[in-house]
Parts: structure tokens; sequence; C-alpha cells
């Protein structure tokens, strides 16, 4: 994209008429950026392809290699499996919820903390950020935080699945910019000669105007708790609280344990058949709602991001 | 969760400590806080243990043994407790157990014993457990137990001196009765579950698994090509060499796809080609000389092994991707539709080259039969057989200090050392007992067997967690049905007949040893070193970028492995290994 605005001027100074014919570099640079984006894409997409099509096909021929990109024996029994298995769905449940409420919480958060920061005056504003910028390189650390979290009876709850970590400073960055750059000051002050109070203004004027930043701020935080697996691990206790991802984990990696530690062998089997049965399945069930989500926040994310990143 | 064990006091602690770094130490510095009030539990429980206040229930009259059988007897198990109690017991998370709580062997040892359980479940791969389990104990958030955790013997060691994990060596003689008779029917099992102060902290996992004694240096060589290209099984370097040739030059899987041997990343290929020329158990390569502990890989004889493979592997008789290669892929030439493409492999069993079809006869894992281990040019021929690291497994449960009733709990993890309790906790409930004159594995009259694959239900057992008693006659008495063989029988056969008589003798084989604190530190730096550079130097050598017929090749890494520390690690082990010896 950056590639494409910087040949502009070029053509520009050749000084040709108005609908410009492309010049033989032209050519090239087009030929070249459609190649690596095309190779990109080309990336990007076939192990998606392959791990849809092997999670509709036979696994037997799946292991023997048949499968490399439409399925081969078309079956959906590994969709059937899983739903053999309690944990995987709940944890699917469990992840959407956290991934909904997460978002909805943390967006919250940032909104309210990123607006005053955007603002002339607030008073101490330096203070708060050097603060929340602190936090972005040192951390207390997994046991002191563990401790927080215990001392403040949230272990083992859903909570302690959305409330530690759940603002991110990056992205109250990223907002903030985007209050500055999208709500001017004169804005606020044209309010305040009508009588709007500060909280009137926010909820008026900034909230209607903010929706793609909103939309940004949804959206990175609904795919981060998505795919995130560390607090899940560190501060549940009860199966029935897991996300999908600790399932996942478990599941997927597990059976890469060097078989010589392995005591027995049928419980490598086990492991094998399962793994062999459901590997492929899972991903895609792991991999489906982000990819919904995205085509519908897409329009709000270059937006958004763009105006937020680029100007801090 | 209001009725948490929150001790602020206690936290502050550890928290400072914490933020310092200091994990273990605040471990130590809760448990030091917690033991003034468990000292006086321990106490009354501990002057009960001379006299034995509790006896085996009676034998089950209708299960059949065989002449000489040693191992777990089936018992009436007898309520440990009248009025209810429960314990608190962190646990794995396992989607074949499923829910621990709603788990059928969890319902019928609670029906039994009488013993509720609170589970807290963690989940995630052994690491993550780990680092999970390490949190808990820095912050001094304890449970009563901790059951299929997997506790180094050094990690059991520390946390048993610093006071968290309970010796239950003193209530094994007057509560735990199976184990009891157990470590009788095993007399090494104290040696390998006692720490070297001399006291026990976690329950044992006994499962005398005969065939994984040989897995490491088990090797599959398919006797239908062999068959194809009129040899015989090898039973030498030279013969074995002999039938790889013959495998690619026939082309048997054709248009010139044929991998005569095949390795994976996940399994090493050391232990099968190097003792040809000298005993090597695999890493981390540590084997007894004369009293003395001492390294394998850095011999001459090691060198002759790095000419073989290296030839055999210049020879293109050894797959390309054999240090890259995972399970998947290898699954991939063995599965391969029409023929296989592998002609052998070194893997533990025939599950993890291709899948193992049981009920059919005709099926392909059949045609592959184990390769004898090879003898050497200098007669050399063992098989690496593992006495001491197969068998008797530590910390399938460790009970805690924060467990206000340890000799309960004792007699809950000696339940199920009882064999309906074995059976149910590994297998599931579809178990029945033999019938007089039915077979087992052995061919002698078998125990029980199982009417369903236990091993594809889910919810039903423990998955080998918890403390179970497995011995050799209890594993070879199932029953043998006929419709359904499973590939026990064969890799029992095979590993009997082909491994067993070139065993190393048992005097040659490094057992497992426990480090304390600091050795255990300086051990895992040294020891992930050496592997780094013997693993990489093999590869090297296997593949040809390091010639191992040139003299300073060899002698470079001979120097490489000197500069990490071959000596002070040597004096490290031999330290352990003389406080193992007592």
């Amino acid at each position: 994209m950056s590639a494409g605005t910087t040949l502009a001027p070029d053509e520009q100074r050749l000084g040709a008429g108005a609908p410009i014919q492309d010049t033989k570099s032209d050519k090239i640079a087009l030929a070249c950026i459609y190649t690596a984006l095309g190779l990109f894409c080309l990336a990007v997409l076939y192990p998606i392809v392959y791990v849809l099509s092997a999670s509709v096909s036979n696994t037997k021929l799946v292991s023997a290699g048949e499968v490399w990109l439409w399925p081969v024996g078309f079956t959906l029994d590994a969709y059937k499996a899983i739903f053999d298995y309690k944990s995987i769905v709940t944890g699917f449940g469990n992840s959407v919820f956290y991934a909904v409420v997460g978002a909805v919480v943390a967006t919250v958060l940032t909104l309210l903390a990123a607006y005053p920061l955007s603002r002339k005056g607030l008073p101490g504003k330096g203070i708060i950020m050097a603060a929340f910028v602190f936090t972005m390189m040192f951390s207390g650390g997994l046991i002191p935080t563990y401790l927080v979290v215990h001392e403040l009876g949230l272990l083992n709850t859903r909570w302690a699945m959305i409330l530690p970590t759940a603002l991110a400073v990056w992205n109250v960055i990223i907002t903030r910019t985007y209050f500055m750059v999208t709500i001017p000051e004169e804005l606020v002050e044209a309010g305040k000669v009508d009588g709007c109070s500060d909280f009137g203004f926010f909820w008026r004027v900034v909230l209607p105007l903010s929706k793609p930043i909103i939309a940004v701020n949804l959206l990175f935080y609904a795919v981060g708790s998505w795919n995130s697996f560390f607090n899940a691990l560190i501060y549940l206790t009860n199966e029935h609280l897991f996300p999908l991802q600790v399932i996942l984990r478990q599941i997927l990696l597990q059976t890469k344990v060097d078989p010589s530690q392995m005591a027995d062998t049928s419980k490598l089997a086990q492991m094998q058949e399962l793994q062999q049965q459901l590997k492929y399945s899972l991903i895609v069930i792991g991999m489906i709602p982000p990819l919904l989500v995205y085509p519908f926040v897409q329009k709000h994310f270059v937006k958004g991001a763009m105006i937020g990143s680029l100007k801090g | 969760m209001p009725n948490d064990h929150a001790r602020p006091g206690l936290s502050r602690r550890s928290l400072i400590a914490g933020a310092l770094g200091l994990t273990a130490a605040a471990g130590g510095g809760v448990l030091s806080a917690c033991s003034g009030s468990s000292n006086a539990n321990s106490a009354a429980p501990g002057s009960g243990a001379a006299a034995p206040s509790v006896t085996l229930g009676p034998k089950l009259t209708t299960v059949q043994y065989p002449d000489g059988y040693v191992g777990p007897i089936a018992r009436q198990l007898k309520p440990i407790t009248s009025e209810k109690v429960t314990f608190k017991i962190v646990v794995k998370q396992d989607v074949t157990i499923g829910d621990w709580k709603t788990n059928a062997f969890t319902k019928w040892l609670e029906q039994k014993t009488g013993v509720h359980i609170e589970w807290m479940q963690v989940g995630g791969t052994d690491d993550d457990v780990m680092t999970k389990v390490n949190a808990m104990i820095a912050a001094g958030d304890i449970p009563d137990a901790f059951l299929g955790i997997a506790f180094t013997r050094s990690q059991l060691f520390l946390y048993g001196q610093q006071g968290l994990f309970t010796d239950v060596g003193q209530y094994i003689d007057g509560y735990a009765l199976n184990l009891q008779q157990a470590m009788k029917d095993y007399p090494d099992t104290r040696k390998l579950i006692q720490a070297p102060d001399k006291k026990i902290y976690s329950f044992p996992g006994i499962n005398d698994c005969y065939h994984c004694r040989a897995s490491d240096g088990r090797a599959w060589l398919n006797t239908e090509w062999i068959k194809q290209v009129g040899l015989a099984m090898p039973q030498t370097t030279d013969e074995f060499q002999e039938v790889l040739r013959a495998f690619k030059k026939a082309d048997l899987a054709g248009n010139g796809k044929t991998i005569p041997f095949a390795g994976y990343k996940d399994s090493a290929i050391d232990p099968f080609f190097m003792n040809p020329f000298l005993y090597n158990p695999g890493e981390p390569w540590l084997v007894i000389r004369d009293g003395k502990v001492d390294v394998a890989f850095d011999k001459d004889e090691w060198r002759e092994g790095l000419k073989f493979v290296n030839s055999l592997y210049k020879d293109g008789l050894i797959n390309r991707d054999v240090f890259t290669a995972d399970e998947d892929q290898l699954k991939r030439y063995g599965n391969a539709s029409g023929k296989p493409l592998i002609g052998g492999a070194r893997t533990n069993y025939w599950g993890v080259f291709l899948d193992i079809d049981q009920k059919d006869p005709q099926a392909r894992w059949r045609q592959y039969e184990a390769c004898p281990p090879l003898k050497g040019p200098n007669g050399v021929q063992y098989a690496a057989w593992d006495y001491t690291g197969v068998g008797v497994e530590v910390a399938h449960l460790v009970i805690t200090k924060k467990c206000a009733k340890p000799e309960q709990l004792v007699q809950w993890a000696d339940a199920q050392y009882e064999l309906e309790a074995i059976l149910r906790g590994y297998g599931g409930p579809a178990f029945s007992w033999a019938k007089k004159g039915e077979l087992g594995i052995n061919g002698k009259q078998a125990v029980y067997g199982f009417d369903a694959t236990w091993n594809s239900q889910k919810n039903i057992n423990w998955s080998q967690d918890n403390p179970m008693y497995r011995s050799q006659d209890f594993r070879l008495s199932e029953r043998v049905n006929p419709k359904d063989m499973t590939f026990e029988k064969p890799l029992y056969e095979q590993t009997r007949d082909k491994y067993f008589p070139h065993k190393q003798p048992p005097e040659m084989q490094f057992p497992p040893v426990t480090l304390d604190q600091d050795q255990a530190a300086q051990e895992a730096e040294l020891r992930t070193n050496l592997k780094g550079e013997v693993n990489q130097s093999f590869a090297k050598f296997l593949t040809g970028q390091l010639d191992p017929n040139d003299d300073g090749a060899w002698n470079d890494y001979k120097g490489r492995v000197e500069k990490i520390g071959v000596k002070p690690y040597l004096e490290l082990q031999q330290a352990a290994y003389e406080t193992y010896n007592g």
C-alpha cells in the first residue's frame, strides 16, 4: 500500500496527460507488488485451506499423506468427536464469554482512561501517563501478581480471566491519540459554552464520533482474550471455567512429549489416537470466531488504527 | 473464594521474597511459618504408626491367580472413615479423564473409602502445570495433596526438606499395607523412592512395563520386505547394512521412494545404533564403569558407531529428514497408501510410524518385527535395558503439610494399590475377572480382562496419574481376546525373545539419583549444554558434515565436550550416585 502511494508523485512528475500509461518501471513495480502480495496471501491461505480440508477428511488418509489441498474421504467424524468431550464444548462457551465480556470491560476502561488523558487540562496528566507507560516496561512478576489475585479473592473465578490485565496500555495510547486528533479542544469549548458537562460531552459527542476506535479496541481485546491461555493456567483450577485454548494446548502439545518418557505404550497410543482425531477440527473451531468477526470490523479497523497510531 | 486458606501475614512475607525472585526461599518462608501448626498433627499419627491400626479387607475369592503370581491382590476395600472428610487435591486437567468430580473412578473410590475429594484442576501441558504449581507453592496457596503432578526426585527432596511435603515413609508400616506388600514384591522400590535423607516424600506408581524397559533401543524391520529380497533378519551390523542396501536396490516402495530405514526427531536413534559398539542407554549417556560414573559419547567405540551410521546415511539408507521429521511425517511414510515407504524404523513401538489396526490380522503393522540388537565387528551386542528408570515412578501422590489428617490420605492412597482399584483406576469399569482356564498374555491363567477397548472411552479412569501397582505378572495376566489382539502381546514377546537376552548387566546402568538444590541447578545447565553439543555433533557426523574418519574432527568434538564440562558433570553425578547407594 505504501509502495502504491509513493508511485503517484512519480507519475505526475513525468508530466503525461490525464489517463497515465504505466511506464515500464511502474509495470515492473506493480508486478513485484502483486507477486509479493500474492505469495503472502498464499502463505496465509494455504494452511487455512489445508487445516479445513484435513478436518473433514478421513483421519487415516490424512495420516497417509493423501490430503494436501482438498478433502479426501469426506467425513464429519472429527467434529462429532468434539462433542464427546464435554470440556471442549464448555471451553468453547467459556472462551466466547471471556472474549465478549472481557472485550467490553476492557474497552470501557480504555475509553475512560484515554479520553481524559487526551485533554489538555487534566492535572497530573504527565504523571498518570508515565505510570501507565511504566507498566509496559516493568511487571510485578508472576508470583506477586498471583498473590494479588489470590488476596483479592479472584482465584478460580471468571473474574480472574477478565480483570487482571484487562487494560492494555498500548490500546490506551492509540485511543488517546485518536481522541486528540479527531476531537479538537475547540469542540470541547463549544460544548462548555453551551453548558455541557464533561460527562455529557463524553457521552453525547465523543462516543458517537469514536465508533472506529471503539471497534478497534473491541476487536483487539476480543482476539487477545480469545488467544490467551496463561491467565487461565495460573488462576483457574476448575475445569468448568477453562477456556478452549487451555484444552487445545493440552491436546495438541501434550502429545509432543518425548515418547521415551512415556511410561506406558497404551497411554501413548491413547494420546496419539486422540490427537489424530481432534487435531484439525479443534484448530478450525479455535480459528472460526475471529475469522467471523474480522470482516465486520474491517472498515473501522483501518480507519481507527491508522489515525490512532500514525500521529502518536 | 472466601474460605480459601488466606493468611495475610504469611503471604506478605512471600510477596516480598517473591518480588526479589526468591521463589524457592519464599516457599521455605511460608513453610516455616506453617509447620508450627502442623507439627501437632504429625506427632499423633507418628506415634500411631508404631502400632498398626488398620488391617486389610478379606480377599475376593472369585478371582483366579496363576501359580507363583506376584502382584496386587483383590480385596474388599473398607471405608477409611465414618465421618465425612474432604481433602483438597491438585490434579492435571485431561480431556480423557474429563471432569474429575464426575469421573467414574472418582465416584467408585469415594463410595468405597468414604473420602471426599475437592479437586483443583490445573490445565495445559506438563510444563504449564509445573508453573502453576510453583506459583501456588510460592504463594502459600497449598492443597492437601498433589496427584499426578510430575515433581522430579530433586524437587520432592527440596520441598520435603523445607517441610512442605510430608514424609509418608513413617505411615507406610501402619497405614499402607498394600503398598507395603508391593515394596516386598519389588525390593528395590524403597531405594528408588526415598530421598537422600532416607525419607519418602511421595507415593510411587509401580508399573512394571516389561517392553518399556527396551523401548529406547528398539527398532523395526519389515519381514515381508526381507523375504522379498531373499535375506534373513539381520543379526550383525554388516547384515543390517546388507538388508537395507537390498531394500534400496529392490526399491520395494516403487518409484525410487523407498526409505530403507527411518527415524524421527522425537526418538533418539543413537541407543539402537551405538549398542553394537558400546553400552549406550541414550541421553544423558551416563553409564557405570567399575563403580565409576562415566559417559559414553567420548569413547573411541562411540566413534566407530558414528562411522557406521555415517556409512548408512552416505548410502542413502536412512531418511534425509531423520532429525527433522515429526511423527506426522513418519506416519505419512508408514501409512502411504498402496505400499509402505519404509523398510524399517527406530521407534518405541509400531504406532509411531503407522496406524495400528488391532482387529485386522493382515494389518500392515504386523509385517514389522523387532530387529534384534545388532552385533558389532568386535562382538559387542547390547540391548539397552532400563532396570531402574521404568517400573517405579515417584510423585504419583504427594501429601503436603497442609493436610490435617495425613493418615487418612495415606489409607486412601493405599486403597489404590488394591487390584480392583488398579483396574478401575487405569482401565475403567468395563473389566471382568477371568474364568478358570482363560489365558493371559504370558500364556498362563489370566486374572482379568477388558471387554471394551478402554482407551477410547472418556471420563471413566484416572489415566495412570494416581498411585498404582501393576507388577509384571499383573500386566501379563490380562486375558487375551482372540477377536481383538492388542499390540501388547507381540510387543511383549518380541521384546522377551530379542532384547531381553542381550540386556546389559544391571550394574552398568546409571540409576535415577536425587540431587540437592545447588547440584540440581548446576546439573541442569551442564546437561543442557552437553545434550546440545552431543546431539548436534551426532547429527553432523551422521550426515557427513563432520567426517568421523577424520581424526581432527573427532578430536575437536572431544575437546568441545570436555570444555563444556564433562568432568564437573561426572563429579556431580558420582557424588549423587554414591548417595543413592547409601
